[in-house]
Parts: C-alpha cells; structure tokens; sequence
C-alpha cells in the first residue's frame, strides 16, 4: 500500500496508493555545508583557540572506562593518563561535550529535515548482519589508526588543515590513498 | 578585539563546556545538513559516485584556512594562541593508513558515526562501539607501542615551514588546489552518473 | 531547500572570493603579528655599557621643543594617569600592546614610566623585534618633573653649571616649567608652576605616589 523511495540526494518520496507524497528533504548543496562547516571551524579558533575533533572524546571516555575496570593499568598508562587528572580521576573533556553537540545537532537536523528514520544504511547485496558487522571492524580500526594519528578527519585533517599541519596533510593523504586502494575489496558491501 | 577569547581569559573552563557545547551542535547541524551521516554516501566517495565528503571537507578547510590567515593578518585573532596539532611523521602516516582503511569498511567517521547514530542509524551506532572498542584496545596495550608513537616528533610543523615558503603562498596554493579539485569532482560525478548505476 | 541556481550563484561567489582572498594572501606578507624575535645579548649589553639606551629628561626636552623627526614618544602608564599628566607629545601604549604596535624602523621611539623600570624593560622587547632606534626615559617621569619642569640651580653653582642651567631653563620654559634658584627641598614642588593649577596638582599627585 505505501512504498518509500529513497533518491540519492536524500530526499525520500512516499507514496501511499500511487499519490506521492514527500517526506524527507534533499541533502544540502555540499559546498555550502562546508562553508558552514567552515565557518564553525573558525569560531571555535577565535573563541576557544583550537579546533574541532572526534576520536580525543572516544579516547577521553575510554580512560574513564579503564579507570573503573583496571584502575591500576589505567594509572600507569600513558596514553590515558592525558585524559585523567593527577588523581587518576576521570576529567571533563572538552571534546567529550563538543561530540555530545554534534550528535544534538545531527539529530536536530535530521528530525527538521524529515530525514531521522531507524534502519540500517548498505549495499544492495549484503545482508543486514554482515553491515553491522562491517561497520563495528571498520570501527576499530579507525580507532587504532586515530590513536596513531593523534585524531581523525575532524580533529587532524579539518583542524589540522586549516592550520596547514605537515602532519595532518600526511594523515589526510594516507587516510585517502588508503580508502581508495581498500575500495575494490569493498565493493560487496557498497555497491 | 584579543581573540582566541579564552587564551585571553575572556571566560574560564565551565563556561568553555558551553562553548563546546554550541560548536559541536554547529557541527553536526553542517555534516547532517551535506549527508554525512549517510555511510552509503560517504563510501560513493570511493567509487568516485558521489564526492560531497571531498567537497565538505576542503570547501570547511579553505574556508577555515582563509578567515584565519585574514583574521590574523588585520590582527583581530593571535595566531600564536591558537593550538596547531602537532605533527609526528611515522606515526601519523602509519595512522592515516589504518584509519583509511577502517573508512572504507565502515563508511562513517568518528564525527559521522555519531551524526549517524543520532540519525536513528544502528549501523552507524555501531561503528560508534567500534571506535569506542578500538580505542580501548590500543589504548590498554599501549607499552608496546608507545616507542612507536612517539617517534619523528616534529613539534607544531606547518606546511610554509617545510617547504620554506610564505604562508600566503601556500594558502594560495590550497585554494587553487581545492578548486581544481572541485571541478575534478564534479565532472567525476557526471561522468558516473552516466554510467550505469552499480 | 533552496532552488538550486540560487545556490550555485552564492557557491560560485563564494569560489571567486576565495581565489581574491588567496591571491592576496600571496601578497600579504605574514599573519602572525609578533615577528620571531631574537635577543642578540652581546649586542644590547654593549649598547646598555655605552648608556646609548636611555636618554636624559633634558635631551628629550630638546628634541621636542626642536621637532625631532620621527620622533615617538611612548607612555607605559595607564590611562588614569596619562589623563593626570603627561610629557606632551607622548602617546600612551601599554606593555602589553607594545609589542604589537606598528613601529617604521625610521621612528625614534622614546618609552618613559614613572619610574625607568618598566620603560627599561620595554625597551628590551623593542631591541629584540628589530628596532634600533629605541630609548628609554631615564629617571621616567619623575625626573622630566625634576629636571625639565623643575629644575632648580644651587646658588653656589660654577659658571658652567649657570650656562647650562640657562640652556636648561630655556627648554622648562617652553613646557610651561618653572625653573628656580636654591635648593629643591623636599619632593613636593614648592614652587608656582607658571601653566595652570591643574598641571601643579598633577605633578604633586604623582610625586606622591612614587615607585
């Protein structure tokens, strides 16, 4: 009786006995997206004097958690100790609360946009299971890759570009050439 | 006008929790607002389908790059103050290839993943465990592999210093980078949408 | 969200102020303000034995009252006291704009303090951007009080001394200064100062306050 038809801008028509009715906008020109996305970018410069990021929240969080789980470990370890106070108490960390704002404001927009819907997003020829599957390893690589790279895209090549780092434009490079040649074996789960 | 505000004691620690609080909602309000939070669109980057992350992500970088050249210019921000990532060759390259890896199988980002998520994804709620158990995991074996991540430190290293030039001439040279890129990208998409859909 | 050819309109400005700005960029020279400066220590201690650092209240007094070229005179106080009083000409900085502040390598840049110390100090910091043309009031304030707009012969002085006291009175004079014969007594000027009460109060008030 009702069908959803999804385009590739976004925007999903549905349709309930042949008369259509649309239910999901289009996505935003992109270029304007990153000029916003810029322009964020440089506030957070002119009024906190450093830029966005991702992985540091995971990796806040992951410190909290080894403090409760193996407190001694947790202690001597010198990456997470960043990320604890002198006690070994867990801090409030500032990315931890910026990605909080970013799920927020993903969720406003989606929910404004008509565009929140509970599903699982792949390829046309894989099962669901195998997504979730994917997506978790996919996960955890790119977390040993950001610990590494001392962020992701947000933190090392947005950030970090701006900024015209040697080492983000390395890490941005790499994360590319690397993406691309690891396609081709991918192509099951995309496309 | 003495900007970065908080390096120059215009508010303390509580209230830069609402700072971050503002700009992360910004943030992802802009990566849902282009698709972001769409893994499908974000794995069309590499099969040169669909490229609004190349877009995003260098349209936010010239952008970001050109008001602080400008800002600090005219004076208006100190770019001292301002924290530049610093670099470590190894360990950065090492990094970026891993981290390009999980991209590809994920098709979501740390940033993303939780746009994602918040979207009502469940696939993008799980790149999030992912992230969150990879970290982790490094993080509780990290002896072994600190030696490596701390090699060829090289401090706040900047493109204008390693290739000895000004930085308005790299700025420049980004700019006509990015826009060639753009126009690269977008006959990439026409010639792909052409073509039969895969 | 919004029709298209719009977008692509603001997107295309959007990309040809981004090729302006760059190209400029180009030009620009850099955008970091404080340039990376370097203390050459062997060089600003000989300048610092030769006592080319400082100059004197008087010499100042000179170079003002004959329109020194160039010639930028510097107060490290703050504003409360720069309204009081303030050697004429001077323009008010503070330390920590100094640095910042656009200097041409052809300016005389003269700081003074109430005292010398602060002036000293950013004297320092001007020597280790790049400018040569730098000094520092010596005595600060206090001595331009004492020795330009005050300034007071012993009865007993040598012939000498009575010349230069004369060329001395001359400069006091044009600042509005009240030179005088006999001892000085205490710091609180005892003398009329020929400008208004105003400029007398002020100078009392910061004699008061001292270092």
């Amino acid at each position: 009786m009702s069908a959803t038809v999804v385009a590739r801008d976004g925007s999903a028509t549905e349709s309930l006995r042949g008369v259509a009715l649309r239910t999901a906008q289009a996505y935003s020109n992109p270029y304007l997206a990153g000029f916003g996305l810029g322009l964020v970018l440089l506030g957070a410069f002119v009024v906190m004097g450093r830029g966005l990021g991702a992985s540091g929240a995971f990796a806040s969080v992951a410190a909290a958690v080894s403090t409760g789980v193996a407190p001694e470990a947790a202690r001597s370890n010198d990456y997470f100790a960043r990320y604890l106070s002198a006690s070994g108490a867990p801090r409030i960390d500032w990315l931890l609360i910026e990605l909080v704002g970013v799920t927020i404001g993903g969720f406003v927009s989606a929910f404004l946009a008509g565009r929140l819907s509970r599903s699982i997003e792949r390829g046309p020829r894989i099962t669901d299971g195998s997504r979730l599957r994917f997506a978790f390893a996919g996960g955890a690589i790119m977390g040993v890759g950001a610990v590494f790279a001392r962020g992701c895209t947000s933190g090392q090549a947005l950030t970090g570009g701006a900024l015209l780092s040697v080492g983000s434009w390395l890490f941005m490079g790499a994360a590319f050439a690397a993406a691309y040649a690891a396609a081709p074996f991918l192509r099951k789960a995309w496309t | 006008m003495s900007a970065p505000f908080f390096e120059f004691g215009a508010f303390g620690e509580s209230a830069s929790f609402g700072v971050a609080l503002i700009i992360g909602i910004a943030f992802g309000w802009f990566l849902e607002r282009s698709g972001m939070g769409s893994a499908r669109k974000l794995a069309g980057q590499f099969y040169l389908r669909d490229l609004t992350v190349f877009k995003v992500m260098f349209t936010a970088i010239v952008t970001a790059m050109l008001g602080a050249f400008w800002l600090g210019w005219m004076g208006v921000l100190d770019l001292s103050r301002v924290y530049v990532p610093e670099t470590f060759i190894l360990p950065q390259l090492a990094g970026g290839l891993i981290f390009g890896a999980g991209f590809a199988m994920g098709g979501l980002c740390p940033g993303t993943s939780c746009v994602s998520a918040a979207t009502g994804r469940i696939d993008g709620f799980a790149v999030v465990i992912g992230m969150f158990a990879g970290v982790l995991a490094t993080g509780l074996f990290f002896d072994p592999l600190q030696a490596f991540y701390e090699s060829t430190p090289k401090g706040a290293f900047t493109l204008p210093q390693l290739l000895g030039t000004g930085e308005g001439i790299v700025v420049l040279g980004i700019v006509l980078i990015a826009i060639a890129g753009f126009r690269g990208a977008e006959a990439l998409e026409r010639r792909s949408a052409r073509m039969p859909s895969r | 969200m919004m029709p298209t050819h719009n977008s692509r309109q603001i997107v295309r400005y959007l990309g040809g102020i981004a090729v302006v700005l760059g190209v400029m960029a180009a030009f620009a020279g850099s955008p970091r303000r404080q340039t990376n400066a370097r203390l050459d220590l062997d060089r600003l201690a000989q300048t610092v034995e030769r006592d080319d650092d400082n100059v004197t209240a008087v010499e100042l007094g000179d170079w003002i009252r004959n329109r020194r070229p160039n010639l930028r005179i510097v107060d490290l106080r703050d504003s409360a006291e720069f309204e009081d009083y303030h050697i004429p000409t001077a323009e008010r900085i503070a330390l920590t704009s100094l640095t910042s502040t656009r200097f041409r390598n052809d300016e005389t840049v003269v700081l003074y303090s109430g005292g010398d110390g602060r002036a000293a100090q950013g004297w320092v910091f001007l020597r280790a951007m790049g400018f040569t043309r730098v000094y520092f009031l010596k005595g600060g304030l206090y001595e331009w009080l004492d020795d330009v707009m005050n300034p007071a012969i012993s009865p007993s002085a040598s012939e000498n001394e009575r010349l230069e006291f004369r060329r001395v009175s001359e400069i006091s004079r044009y600042f509005g200064g009240a030179p005088m014969v006999g001892e000085r007594k205490s710091s609180r000027p005892s003398i009329e100062v020929k400008s208004n009460g105003s400029v007398r109060e002020a100078v009392s008030r910061i004699r008061g306050r001292g270092c």
